[in-house]
């Protein structure tokens, strides 16, 4: 009961930006130390993204009841770049570089909020993909609503390139998943 | 206006959290003398009124208890002791206990004070229901005569109503309320929010699993407080 | 508003008659297969809606709707179901099924001597298929929509 009362208080949906970025930082600086090799590291905070999309698409459509199934992929990057990085990550990456079957994008990310004070370190931290966490993210929640796709960064600011590229890739529609009752 | 109880259904058709926020008691004793005009039948949760209503006791009734002694199923033990709690259907029968329906043909035992009512749904039973409606949700859907339909979102008997909200990951809210109570689809999509808040965000929570956290069935409780008293679910 | 399609049942699940005036739907399956399925589909939601109910049910089960198709169920006493499927912005019609019932399938099934109201009722009950038509294309909740 308290634990409620003292929640009305607060604002949980907003957090300083920084201390999230902090979070984060000092959170991939660790499993970094904890594991021996980078692609290792890479590989869990895709884990942990995927744990996080599997559960934030929920959040999502729960506070956008006029969001409804993708039928294309065209309006899935739409939904993503303009709902979802702008409610989670607050910017909104532009939507480039389309497959001809149109079934392959990229997202070109701004100002990542995460990337903000952030220089690899020498050594194997180059190969770090520290933003991997996202593309699990990414995977989990349209996993979610049915869609399988490839998710990884092609280009990355913090390792020199001029621009950090996402590119996301339709694999298949999951039907068996999809939800009895629906037509 | 009602809202009785609140149901979450995983994926798979598995109930993953109840909520039962005002279920109305029925119960009824009094005090008979023999003959019973009552016809009864075995059921599996006990013996239960056939035919011949009579004094507010209805047909499809169970005798809940016989002279203060709870039941058990079609059983009853007067010296056993009453604390025992007989929420699963055991159909316990002992030496000592009685067959109900032979106990109460039999005239030397009368006068007797036996408690009529609707036993409240058991955990298991609750389960059951929860798979079944999975299934006729699905059939609504296969049976409809026009493209595009989903499943049951309403379902209207003449004493309660039962609305669905399915989200796209698949996840079914599920509220069961008399039939005047309006804007339960607020109360569903709230639920949503609530559930997204307090179950997913929730690190320790692991998805389709039963729902245990405490805040969700608090707020889920404000949110149908605050529908019976104003209309809206939100605060 | 839109009427779709009746079904009717004996008490022993058999589906007596069934008539459609609009369906944008085929289903994918015989349509023996498919009143088998309505039938016990409908005997599941009856003891669904009797088990889950908090207070003591009079007629139970009315309706229900989807996003775009209600269905309306009546059950007279003999055990006869009438299945009713509508768009969805339709009301509670009970009154309607009933009225279908005593004045329509009565009149000119019950009381044909030729016949049993057991019996599937086959396309030579003309007379009975006619008012059937006639009553429903009458009712308000029949609209022009209906025809396309």
């Amino acid at each position: 009961m308290s634990r409620t009362n003292v929640k009305q208080n607060i604002d949980t949906r907003r957090v300083t930006q920084e201390l999230f970025t902090l979070t984060y930082g000092a959170f991939v600086a660790q499993i970094l130390n904890d594991y021996e090799h980078v692609d290792e590291v890479n590989k869990q905070l895709d884990k942990i993204g995927y744990n996080i999309g599997v559960r934030l698409i929920d959040d999502f459509l729960a506070r956008n009841p006029t969001v409804g199934r993708c039928h294309d992929f065209r309006e899935t990057a739409d939904v993503l770049a303009k709902q979802g990085f702008k409610t989670y990550l607050g910017i909104t990456p532009s939507i480039t570089n389309w497959s001809p079957a149109g079934d392959e994008f990229s997202l070109l990310l701004d100002g990542n909020p995460l990337t903000e004070f952030v220089e690899l370190p020498d050594g194997p931290g180059q190969k770090l993909s520290y933003n991997q966490m996202i593309c699990g993210a990414i995977r989990g929640a349209l996993e979610m609503v049915q869609l399988e796709v490839d998710c990884r960064f092609v280009q990355d600011q913090l390792k020199g390139d001029n621009t950090t590229e996402l590119r996301v890739k339709f694999l298949k529609k999951l039907e068996d998943a999809l939800p009895v009752g629906e037509d | 206006m009602v809202v009785h109880s609140f149901y979450v259904i995983n994926r798979s058709g598995g109930l993953i959290f109840s909520y039962e926020h005002s279920i109305p008691k029925i119960e009824l004793e009094k005090t008979f003398s023999y003959p019973l005009d009552f016809i009864f039948k075995r059921a599996q949760k006990g013996v239960v009124v056939e035919f011949g209503q009579r004094d507010g006791i209805k047909v499809g009734h169970t005798i809940l208890s016989i002279n203060g002694i709870p039941t058990r199923g079609n059983n009853i033990d007067f010296s056993a002791p009453s604390s025992i709690n007989n929420d699963d259907d055991q159909q316990i029968s002992s030496p000592t206990s009685h067959d109900i329906i032979e106990y109460l043909s039999d005239s030397a035992n009368f006068p007797v004070t036996i408690k009529f009512g609707r036993p409240r749904l058991n955990g298991n039973e609750k389960l059951i229901l929860a798979s079944i409606f999975h299934s006729m949700y699905a059939i609504a859907c296969q049976l409809s005569p026009e493209l595009n339909s989903t499943g049951i979102r309403e379902l209207e008997t003449d004493q309660f109503k039962l609305y669905c909200f399915q989200s796209i990951t698949g996840i079914k809210f599920v509220a069961l309320t008399d039939i005047r109570q309006v804007n339960v689809d607020a109360l569903l999509k709230r639920s949503y929010e609530l559930y997204s808040d307090y179950a997913l965000k929730n690190p320790f929570y692991s998805i389709d699993q039963p729902i245990w956290c405490p805040l969700f069935q608090e707020t889920v409780k404000q949110a149908i407080d605050s529908l019976e008293k104003t209309g809206s679910p939100y605060t | 508003m839109v009427v779709y399609n009746l079904y009717i049942f004996n008490r022993n699940g058999q589906c007596l008659f069934y008539r459609e005036w609009l369906r944008r739907r085929q289903i994918k399956m015989t349509q023996e297969e498919e009143f088998k399925l309505m039938n016990g589909f409908i005997y599941s939601v009856k003891s669904f809606v009797q088990r889950l109910t908090p207070t003591d049910l009079k007629d139970g089960f009315v309706s229900f709707k989807t996003n775009c198709y209600k269905l309306h169920y009546y059950e007279t006493p003999t055990g006869l179901k009438f299945i009713l499927n509508t768009d969805n912005n339709v009301d509670n019609i009970r009154h309607i099924l009933h009225q279908l019932y005593s004045t329509i399938f009565v009149n000119y099934i019950v009381k044909n001597p030729r016949y049993s109201a057991l019996d599937i009722i086959n396309n030579d009950q003309e007379i009975f298929i006619e008012k059937l038509d006639e009553f429903i294309s009458n009712l308000s909740i029949f609209s022009q929509t209906n025809k396309i």
